[in-house]
């Protein structure tokens, strides 16, 4: 606790008054001739005990009422991160979440939370009288010693980034640093709590806190959570693109944080290699999936550009980079024997009017020979890949290959990466397999990006065969039997889709499920040689490899650390690299969480709504003491009350009946 | 003139007699009842005629109808003889600012009591009582005794502790006729001493009035500072803070005064509790009015 009128803490010294006057009055008595002595006597032998207790009860009550006031009068004040009974702390480790969604400013929209923290442990370091200060930041993950709390501000290992924040590493950064520390010290977590930085099912906070719980001295940990109200904000985010021969197609969406009322509209900045136009587009409710086309005349050509909103809560999730290479066609593969369900599926892969667009069949025999650097996707309708061809589709997956399975004719027992397929079974006769449930925000049978969805439920099964294994199920049979699965194998994905385009099998060739199925995973496959002008800050691919400069290339901004998005040139590569989009869903770690997160280490939560108007991470006490010296004064008013007297009147007169 | 006196008064005083509760033994005739049987006009009783009775009393109305003998007998009035005992021990210098002290009061009600007497021809006797029997005026009928009276309570000057109890005592041993016997003190003393001496003249038959004589701050209590209290009889001291005693005080004070007046009704006494504002008439009105027989008021 401290004050902000200390020099009234000298009126302290007034609650010895009513003690001084007391001691002064028994000194300054009148002398007083008396007769009914015997009555005083054994009233003086009889009032000791509960009487005097009450009197030093009054006396106490007038000196703490006094002092309480002194106390109020001195404006104290209970700093959140020092709380009561702080003692001296050696060490500090200020564990700084830097990312994009602490950029986020308060309510007022003065000061983003980054700033404002910062603001509140300079002040509370000058409380605690300036103990070692270790700062650890989210965007380096390194401890490093802060000669003063002054400079947090103005150094860059506290500046604003694009970053995501991955507090189980930092807490075990801080960990570390303290195994070697000596004397006191608290870990101060100052971060909005975003969920996707505390990572609340990470196993890695078994460790943390066995970490923590294994230094020599205990570390109080206080969390400043910074969760307040905040300024209306609007954030973009680039989903995904697409090269195409006549242009880029970038998938946008944008989110708003408040409370959707109307529809908004907002200019947006598309700059392509550093020709800008603006243009408005409409938000109409909460969030919005939109695509924009940039067009792009030379099929060999590269670029980058940067599409932006108008500043507004957070102007760190305004812009989002892009930049792409050549165009090149999006071959398919197919890998069945000739037949139907071939020609279906080389149909799905490159339907007419696709020019740019690609397939080709293979038998799996002649599999392992043929080139798949320009395969985008394979299309897998013959049993299980084994011996060489299994080598080829592993390292196909690997570079960000898309391989989908479909059930063979023949019976296969042979399993993939853990995948297998089960007995083919028939439908009932006059009766279907019909899909019953189906993922309609992820996968391939998602709804379409107007929000338009895939006639799934027209497919009819005759036949069918379930993949078998560890994968995620995204579309089942009406009798919870998988349709459609997914298996992410390093970049690329595995998918298992449990009929075929065969009329012995189901209508699966009538395109109302093959078509959009083939060709958003075909989009997916395409992906990987795109993918390689995309990369979000913190990944492998947006660091620089030895031997690489790294350079801004758009004119967005000066900013090139590492920590920030744009379009960089990597030596000879060219990245756009944007803020991680977990960055944008704000949702909060709960209470729940962080107990069982820091479960054991008796960390204390100090929930301070982030805000400009009040800098401090005090609170005002004045008014519990004025509350204390109302208490006092009652209390004394009480004591003195005189007490009901339970005797009745003295009879005046009595006389006898006699006479 | 006395200071102590109000003639004003006793003149509206006057028309009230002062009664004797008991049959009194006065030497010469007057207006109250004797325990002698005599031949006065007031008829008492009839009782059967022993041998050596006066045959001049015989009811010969009374033989005739039963045709035994009956004597008529007559109560016989004489004078009243009252003493008034005044405890001039130290305590009853006291008063509260602007207040009449103690032993004044008690001056001041044995006066115009003892005028009244001797007013209707009683006798009225003093007893002035220090650390034992200091004074004594014996009582008389006679006008010019009144002054001798006033004189010596004016002279009385408290002081030294109270021997009220052995004045008492030795009151109901001097005093062989029954007596009408008025105590003026405030009793500071022990009641159960007390009580043995109100019982003692009790038991002498004699009509027993105690004026109890307290001080208005001495009951109230009311002090807003520590104060060193002095005692008016031994001359101890003891500095305490009233606030802090004030109710233990008040509890002891009551006590001691219901004790007091428990015992004198135990002494079949009459018992006045008198602070020293009260005015003076309506208490001496009211003490004259309690003690007429009730048929006549």
């Amino acid at each position: 606790m401290t004050f902000l009128t200390p020099l009234l803490l000298w009126f302290l010294a007034a609650a010895s008054v009513p003690v001084i006057i007391h001691l002064l009055n028994k000194r300054r008595h009148k002398t007083v001739q008396w007769a009914a002595m015997q009555f005083l006597l054994k009233a003086t032998r009889e009032s000791r005990g509960k009487k005097k207790l009450r009197h030093i009860l009054i006396l106490t009550c007038r000196a703490l009422g006094i002092a309480a006031l002194a106390f109020a009068a001195a404006r104290p004040v209970v700093s959140g991160l020092l709380g009561w009974g702080a003692g001296s702390i050696d060490t500090v480790v200020l564990v700084l979440d830097r990312s994009t969604s602490m950029e986020l400013r308060s309510g007022d929209g003065q000061a983003a939370k980054r700033d404002l923290v910062l603001q509140k442990v300079r002040d509370a370091m000058a409380h605690l009288g300036n103990p070692r200060l270790v700062l650890i930041d989210s965007a380096s993950g390194k401890a490093q010693e802060i000669p003063s709390p002054d400079v947090l501000p103005d150094i860059s290992s506290t500046a604003a980034t694009d970053s995501a924040a991955d507090f189980p590493a930092l807490m075990n950064a801080a960990a570390e640093y303290l195994s070697s520390a000596t004397g006191r010290s608290e870990i101060w977590l100052a971060s909005d709590l975003q969920q996707s930085n505390w990572l609340p099912g990470d196993e890695r906070w078994a460790a943390v806190r066995a970490s923590i719980s294994a230094l020599p001295q205990k570390p109080s940990i206080r969390v400043l959570s910074l969760t307040g109200d905040s300024a209306p904000n609007v954030s973009m985010k680039l989903l995904g693109t697409r090269r195409s021969p006549g242009g880029l197609t970038l998938d946008l969406e944008l989110v708003r944080s408040e409370e959707a009322r109307g529809t908004l509209s907002l200019p947006l900045t598309v700059n392509t290699n550093g020709a800008s136009t603006t243009e408005s587009v409409s938000l109409p409710g909460q969030s919005l999936r939109f695509q924009r086309q940039i067009k792009i005349k030379d099929e060999a050509e590269s670029g980058h550009g940067w599409l932006g909103l108008p500043a507004d809560g957070n102007p760190r999730d305004n812009s989002v980079y892009f930049a792409y290479g050549p165009a090149r066609p999006i071959k398919s593969l197919v890998v069945a024997d000739p037949g139907e369900a071939a020609d279906y599926l080389l149909l799905a892969a490159a339907p007419p009017g696709f020019e740019k667009q690609a397939a080709e069949r293979v038998s799996p025999a002649a599999f392992a020979t043929f080139p798949t650097s320009e395969i985008s996707m394979i299309l897998w309708a013959a049993p299980m890949p084994a011996g060489g061809n299994e080598k080829v589709i592993e390292s196909f997956l690997s570079s960000g290959g898309q391989v989908v399975f479909l059930p063979s004719s023949g019976e296969s027992t042979d399993g993939f990466l853990g995948m297998k397929w089960g007995a083919v079974t028939t439908a009932d006769s006059g009766k279907f397999f019909i899909l019953g449930d189906w993922n309609k925000s992820d996968g391939p049978l998602r709804d379409g990006i107007d929000g338009s969805p895939i006639p799934a439920e027209r497919l009819r099964g005759i036949k069918r065969a379930v993949a078998e294994g560890d994968a995620a199920v995204l579309a089942r049979w009406e009798d919870g039997e998988a349709f459609l699965s997914r298996k992410i194998i390093d970049r690329g994905t595995l998918w298992f889709l449990g009929s075929i385009p065969d009329y012995t099998w189901s209508n699966l060739g009538d395109a109302d499920v093959l078509l959009p199925v083939t060709q958003r995973i075909l989009s997916l496959g395409a992906d990987r040689f795109d993918s390689s002008y995309l990369s979000e800050v913190g990944a492998e691919a947006a660091q620089t490899a030895p031997g690489e400069v790294r350079s801004r290339a758009d004119d967005f901004s000066e900013e090139s650390s590492a920590e920030t998005a744009g379009v960089f040139r990597l030596g000879d590569r060219l990245v756009a690299v944007n803020r991680p989009a977990a960055e944008d869903d704000l949702a909060i770690a709960t209470k729940d969480s962080l107990d069982a997160m820091l479960d054991g280490t008796g960390y204390r939560l100090l929930d301070q709504a982030g805000s400009a108007s009040d800098p401090s991470l005090s609170t005002d006490m004045w008014r519990a003491f004025l509350l204390a010296v109302l208490f006092f004064l009652i209390s004394e008013a009480i004591l003195c009350l005189p007490k009901k007297s339970k005797d009745e009147p003295l009879p005046k007169r009595t006389f006898p009946t006699t006479g | 003139m006395h200071t102590f006196i109000d003639s004003d008064l006793l003149s509206r005083l006057g028309s009230l007699p002062i009664e004797s509760r008991v049959p009194m033994m006065g030497n010469v005739a007057g207006k109250h009842r004797s325990p002698h049987r005599g031949s006065s006009v007031e008829f008492a009783e009839y009782r059967k005629y022993v041998p050596g009775d006066d045959t001049r009393r015989l009811d010969w109305k009374a033989f005739a109808r039963s045709d035994r003998f009956y004597i008529k007998e007559f109560e016989a009035d004489t004078n009243l003889r009252a003493y008034f005992v005044i405890d001039a021990s130290g305590s009853m210098n006291f008063h509260s600012p602007g207040q009449v002290s103690k032993i004044e009061y008690a001056r001041r009600i044995a006066a115009s009591l003892a005028y009244l007497l001797v007013n209707q021809g009683d006798a009225a006797g003093l007893s002035i009582c220090t650390d034992k029997l200091h004074l004594e005026v014996p009582p008389s009928r006679r006008a010019a005794h009144l002054e001798r009276f006033f004189s010596t309570i004016e002279k009385v000057e408290p002081s030294g502790e109270t021997g009220l109890i052995e004045a008492l005592h030795v009151i109901a041993e001097k005093i062989s006729q029954r007596a009408f016997v008025v105590i003026l003190s405030d009793f500071f003393t022990d009641t159960d001493k007390l009580s043995e001496a109100l019982q003692h003249l009790r038991y002498r038959k004699h009509d027993i009035s105690l004026f109890h004589l307290m001080d208005t701050q001495e009951i109230g209590f009311q002090f807003d500072r520590p104060h060193r209290f002095v005692d008016l009889e031994d001359g101890t001291a003891l500095v305490v803070e009233p606030n802090l005693i004030a109710d233990e005080y008040q509890v002891a004070l009551k006590e001691f005064m219901k004790n007091v007046r428990d015992k004198a009704h135990d002494a079949s006494a009459d018992y006045q509790l008198v602070t020293t504002d009260t005015p003076l008439e309506p208490l001496l009105r009211e003490f004259l009015t309690a003690r007429l027989p009730k048929a006549k008021h």
